[in-house]
């Protein structure tokens, strides 16, 4: 799995020149564009601004270059950059109406959801989900916390691993986990709501053999 | 969430690791203890399922757009002016 892999450079930065410098940088870390646009366009919700935020990132990496640590993750570290930029620049700018304080939102969510799961999982649920469209997904996906949304995105698309992600978060690993933990409950909770709302989900136990679609 | 039966591994300790099982990131041991465990309790197979399946939702609605070119000719173009002009400083964070 190349995805885990360090991109680690093997010449010794210090030494070299800034036509050096460059030429690595061009080669190694231009590689994760599409990602790291990817990304921003999630984060922003807004090409434009996905553009710059990229820009940005590239422009801060390669100034930083020079002191970037050799054989540490250039993936995870280019992704941090980018964190850390559209926290600083964009996320403060945009004052988005959801809160971003994830560990203090989603207590009641999470007990709601424990008391839900204490009867079990319908597969009922499973089937609604699944006829949800991408719209409710991407919906479920703008509802929930800047952190949590995060997490899930860097270990579901971006496959990165815990470390790499308390990395990129500057967070602990168990930290990362309960982030992850509790955005993938949240956003269960939000599609089984949309399910209902779409009459995909009773809201009352389903009985058994109910209709496929 | 149990389905009341006795496990070796109890439904709390699954459920609790739940997120790291489905990661791959618990050890051997107690990959081999949830996997163990999930065969025998449907609740907790099934509370796996459904993360399972949150997760590929995510995948199929997240689509994977490249990067316009002119973002990357304009980026190229920034790092190319040092290579070819090495004295100017990188600007500072």
């Amino acid at each position: 799995m190349s995805e885990f892999t360090d991109n680690a450079i093997a010449e010794p930065t210090q030494e070299l020149s800034d036509a050096q410098l460059a030429s690595i940088f061009e080669a190694d870390a231009l590689v994760y564009l599409d990602q790291l646009y990817g990304t921003a366009l999630r984060m922003t919700r807004n090409p434009t601004d996905a553009e710059d935020l990229v820009q940005d990132t590239y422009a801060k990496a390669f100034a930083a270059f020079r002191s970037y640590k050799q054989g540490t993750n250039l993936r995870a570290w280019l992704f941090r950059i980018l964190r850390n930029t559209f926290i600083n620049n964009y996320r403060r700018a945009q004052r988005q109406p959801m809160s971003d304080s994830a560990e203090e939102l989603s207590d009641g969510q999470l007990l709601n959801l424990e008391q839900r799961s204490a009867g079990g999982v319908r597969s009922a649920e499973i089937e609604a989900l699944e006829r949800l469209g991408d719209e409710d997904i991407t919906a479920a996906l703008a509802a929930i916390p800047e952190d949590f949304r995060t997490a899930v995105f860097l270990a579901d698309i971006e496959g990165f691993s815990y470390k790499e992600i308390a990395e990129i978060m500057e967070t602990p690993v168990g930290t990362v986990m309960s982030r992850l933990s509790r955005g993938r409950k949240a956003l269960r909770e939000l599609l089984a709501d949309y399910a209902k709302e779409r009459g995909l989900l009773e809201d009352a136990p389903v009985r058994d053999g109910g209709d496929r679609a | 969430m149990s389905c009341g039966r006795p496990h070796a591994t109890p439904c709390t300790q699954v459920v609790a690791s739940l997120t790291s099982y489905i990661d791959g990131e618990v050890g051997a041991e107690e990959y081999r203890l949830i996997a163990i465990h999930m065969s025998e309790c449907p609740p907790c197979e099934r509370e796996e399922q459904m993360v399972r399946r949150v997760q590929a939702l995510v995948v199929r609605a997240t689509s994977q757009a490249a990067a316009p070119e002119t973002l990357r000719a304009r980026i190229r173009a920034t790092i190319v002016e040092y290579d070819v002009n090495p004295s100017q400083d990188a600007p500072r964070e």
